[in-house]
């Protein structure tokens, strides 16, 4: 399939013609000595996008800086540091904060367990059939939203839900899993796996069968070819699925609020709360910075960590810039 | 061998596992659709069409669907361009500020979407973009933006660098190149990306919620706004009319390149 | 003032009904036609389920038959239209409805914010017990339509012995883990205030009381919901006693659902919702809306639509609904509002967000 690089010349095809086209625009909208500068225009959408959250964010970091006047309802005129104290001096958002930082990260391990092993299989799998029934497995519910889903789950584990109807007929004791923590963290685990196995399978793919089947055949013990073979090669894949689900899982508001029961709450929550149960902007404001910033911080530390090796970079090789 | 053996019983275990838990909450919705009562439970007492029935006559209902896949096109559209771009400057070259630009882009999933809603309304609503569905799907990308970008850069691995160069050597100019070599070999992540970027608009409520009225409501707001009163099942009636779509997009997608296509890039 | 304006616009209203019939072939001219022309229809913002459909009945449909104007209703939350208008206004756009049938709570908030119009010169106005008017504005910037009751709803199955007598139920070791409360403790304040010792007189000066009645509840691990949520847990047998409006135990009941409820002993806490329209709207839309305002207030509407909510009405002369009459739930002379708790609304808008804040701080601890 891979094109070829035909002569130029008669007879070349309508594409071909096409892409000439397009090579002589660019040429004049982009001359070979803007070569350089070229990773930075293929930023620029994505930049410019992403720049209208960044903006969205400005009026909101001003709120911040503001104490809401309960006999205007309106948030002060003057600075003051009063939303960001109130986060530091109320102990809810601390338990709060914690319980969703617990989340992240039971989450995410949770999540990258049960996904690379369905990955895997995916990839390696000789059988066709195999291959499509996961393929169509994993994009079935993920047409379905979070908020069904959810109603999904507590059909599953509520008090007269399909678990218990199963544990009375194996004669165990009724479990009561609907609205805990537990359940938040069930019912954040499944919407994220599709997300983690559709992250790792072009990772793994990345790692040709060769390499793994030579690693077996030179005695290693498959634990072994997994930690010295595929967990360095899929690195990319992993922590990209990793960051994508610990900063979705981090910033999630369904889950918790449709299966936490009201006692579980997430950060997002209590933004959520702020913004719309207080009408208070200034302290929504301030708690979403302040959770806008956690979740930064702790990208920021794996990226560091991973070095750019996390995108798929080949290390060591300077491209054309 | 028993290592091995042992090995894929633990990985067939586990994904016979992932299979089960993936499709349980999807299959309980689907069958407790067609209950004839008016709540949601499961097993349904009986077997009605009557939520469908609802459905079919409620005009709110295919006014939103409607609107609801012009958001999922509009934002495909966008993150398309957008997000193949950006992963492939972001994973073929080094650049300066990698770390700051990588966490800027991240900026959508570490933002809660709750402020992400609130910030996009004031934004739209100076630039006078609000009132119109378009909008949404532009926020609907903005706000699921890197997992187009990851979804990209992660099958950048498959592209042979060496491939590119030697485009490159027998002189292919730079379109050229990009068209037959760059881009066929990141085709399964493009796709993947799309893919992902059209469910999560078709689903979206959070941000569209503070971007829509009710002229140009979308359908996961219209079921999140139904649900803040009184739980019904076309809720899960509506889950069902979404599986079809789903079903009908895979077989098609199946019939014309394959699903195959998530998998492996066509190139080689 | 505003009543002549009002009178001036309801002649010319007359006019314009005709004119407004022409304009229905041609839906979108009315956009750019002179003001009081009809527009093609209203939005009224409300709550789902028993809520727009009472609404519906008995206000809206009449309304549209009446005028020829749709109605459309918007089902976004009460909390979470107010950030959309404030911002509408606060940005010099339409704001996205016409009417707000909001908490009087949330209203008060939005008409000390300055984001209403000023309602005062309605005809129906008038009619309407003094309670419909907030105290304390110059103008009118909302009117309160009925009052509601947040009673103890409860599964008759679980209460073989007849109605709970004290909210002291909610401390039952039986009950651990089958209780219900708003996710923000609304409408349960007064009443902790009341169970754990206190009176109305520390609200809200001294509230000690209803904090450590609320810690006891915390300890039986109570669910926190919304309206729907309530209805599901009792018809899924996950609660047997919760803290709702009257209106949404009815309409379970009316449902089938095993729901009956009571006022103890203790009291319930009795509040009133209203209606108001946002700035910013067109001229002709904004006459329209006092209009639809306005017939809210009628005796045909108000009968209709209380009765469908199961709610007295702010205006006299209703009839109750057969099977509220008598019903201490449904308060009607002033007798049966002493028997209830409850709390002026501007202590609410001064205090309430900071008792969801201690609520929720029990809560998630």
């Amino acid at each position: 399939m891979a094109s070829t690089i035909h002569d130029k010349g008669a007879g070349r095809p309508v594409g071909l013609r096409l892409l000439d086209l397009l090579e002589a625009a660019r040429e004049l909208l982009w001359p070979a000595r803007m070569a350089p500068l070229t990773p930075w225009l293929f930023l620029l959408p994505a930049v410019l996008l992403t720049g209208l959250l960044a903006a969205g964010l400005i009026p909101l970091l001003d709120a911040s800086l503001r104490p809401l006047d309960r006999a205007t309802f309106r948030l002060a005129e003057d600075y003051a540091l009063g939303n960001y104290a109130t986060l530091a001096t109320r102990p809810v958002y601390g338990v709060i904060a914690l319980r969703t930082l617990m989340a992240g990260l039971i989450v995410t391990a949770a999540t990258l367990a049960l996904a690379f092993p369905y990955a895997w299989m995916m990839v390696r799998t000789q059988h066709a059939w195999l291959r499509k029934l996961l393929l169509v497995s994993l994009f079935l519910p993920f047409f379905i939203g979070q908020v069904v889903r959810a109603y999904g789950w507590l059909i599953i584990l509520g008090k007269q839900g399909l678990l218990n109807a199963l544990l009375d007929g194996l004669g165990l004791p009724p479990s009561s899993l609907a609205f805990t923590y537990t359940a938040v963290l069930i019912g954040l685990v499944q919407y994220m796996l599709p997300f983690a196995v559709l992250m790792l399978a072009p990772a793994l793919t990345a790692v040709p069968v060769e390499v793994e089947l030579a690693s077996a055949s030179l005695g290693a013990r498959p634990f072994a070819t997994f930690r010295h073979i595929l967990l360095p090669m899929a690195r990319p894949g992993i922590v990209a699925a990793g960051i994508v689900v610990f900063t979705l899982t981090l910033t999630d508001f369904a889950m918790p609020e449709i299966m936490g029961g009201g006692g579980n709450d997430f950060i997002a929550s209590a933004v959520y709360d702020a913004f719309f149960q207080l009408g208070d902007a200034g302290l929504g404001a301030a708690l979403g910075i302040g959770l806008t910033l956690v979740g930064s911080a702790v990208v920021g530390v794996i990226l560091a960590f991973f070095g750019l090796g996390t995108l798929g970079y080949v290390e060591g090789r300077e491209e054309r810039s | 061998m028993t290592g091995s053996r042992k090995a894929a019983w633990i990985i067939g275990a586990i994904v016979a596992f992932d299979l089960l838990f993936l499709a349980l909450p999807t299959l309980v919705v689907l069958v407790a659709s067609f209950t004839p009562g008016t709540i949601i439970t499961f097993p349904p007492p009986g077997f009605s069409l009557r939520w469908y029935g609802n459905l079919l006559q409620a005009r709110d209902f295919a006014d939103a669907l409607w609107r609801s896949l012009q958001v999922g096109l509009v934002c495909t559209a966008l993150s398309l361009p957008a997000g193949t771009l950006a992963a492939l400057a972001l994973a073929r070259f080094r650049l300066r500020f990698a770390t700051g630009l990588q966490i800027y882009l991240l900026l959508p999933f570490t933002i809660p979407l709750v402020v992400s809603g609130v910030g996009l309304m004031l934004v739209f609503g100076r630039l006078g973009w609000l009132g119109a569905v378009w909008p949404v799907g532009v926020a609907a990308c903005v706000i699921n933006l890197p997992f187009m970008i990851w979804a990209v850069a992660a099958s950048v691995n498959h592209l042979d660098p060496d491939l590119e160069n030697a485009a490159a050597n027998c002189g292919a100019p730079p379109v050229h190149s990009f068209f037959t070599v760059t881009l066929p070999a990141v085709a399964p992540g493009i796709l993947t990306g799309a893919l992902i970027m059209f469910i999560l608009a078709i689903n979206e409520f959070l941000v569209s919620l503070m971007l829509t009225d009710a002229r140009t409501v979308t359908l996961p707001v219209l079921v999140y706004n139904a649900i803040r009163s009184i739980i019904t099942p076309d809720l899960a009636a509506v889950s069902v009319v979404y599986v079809i779509l789903a079903v009908a997009a895979i077989w098609l997608l199946d019939r014309l390149v394959g699903l195959d296509i998530f998998l492996k890039s066509k190139q080689g | 003032m505003s009543e002549k304006t009002f009178s001036v616009s309801r002649r010319r209203l007359l006019t314009a009904t005709a004119a407004g019939g022409a304009m229905l072939a041609a839906p979108w001219a009315w956009r750019r036609a002179a003001a009081q022309e009809k527009p093609r229809e209203l939005i009224v913002r409300a709550w789902g389920g028993v809520w727009v459909d009472s609404l519906n009945e008995g206000v809206s449909k009449p309304f549209t038959e009446m005028t020829g104007i749709a109605v459309r209703h918007d089902l976004t939350e009460d909390n979470e239209i107010r950030p959309k208008i404030w911002a509408a206004v606060d940005q010099g756009r339409v704001p996205p409805i016409h009417v707000n049938w909001d908490t009087s709570t949330n209203a008060t908030k939005s008409a000390l914010r300055g984001v209403t119009e000023d309602l005062a010169g309605l005809p129906n106005l008038k009619e309407m017990l003094p309670a419909a008017t907030p105290e304390g504005f110059d103008g009118v910037p909302l009117v309160n339509m009925y009052s509601y009751v947040y009673v103890l709803a409860y599964r008759e199955a679980a209460f073989p012995d007849g109605p709970p007598e004290s909210w002291d139920v909610l401390l039952d070791p039986r009950f651990k883990g089958r209780i219900a409360l708003y996710d923000d403790g609304i409408g349960f304040h007064p009443v902790a205030q009341i169970a754990g010792g206190g009176t109305m007189a520390g609200v809200p000066g001294d509230m000690q009381p209803a904090w450590d009645f609320i810690r006891k509840v915390k300890e039986q691990q109570p669910l926190l919901g919304e309206d729907p949520d309530f209805t599901t847990w009792f018809q899924n047998g996950e609660i047997d006693v919760a803290c709702t409006i009257l209106s949404n135990a009815r309409a379970a009941r009316q449902n089938g659902i095993d729901v009956a409820w009571t006022v103890p002993k203790e009291g319930c806490k009795v509040d009133t919702d209203g209606m108001w329209i946002p700035k910013g709207l067109p001229g002709n839309e904004l006459h329209w809306a006092k209009e639809y305002v306005n017939f809210a207030m009628s005796q045909q509407a108000q009968q209709k639509w209380t009765s469908g909510l199961g709610l007295p009405g702010l205006r006299p002369g209703l009839t109750p609904p057969e099977d509220l009459e008598g019903d201490p739930a449904f308060p009607t002379s002033p007798e049966d509002f002493e028997r209830l708790l409850s709390v002026p609304t501007r202590v609410l808008v001064e205090h309430e967000s900071d008792w969801f804040q201690k609520f929720n701080e029990i809560m998630q601890g």
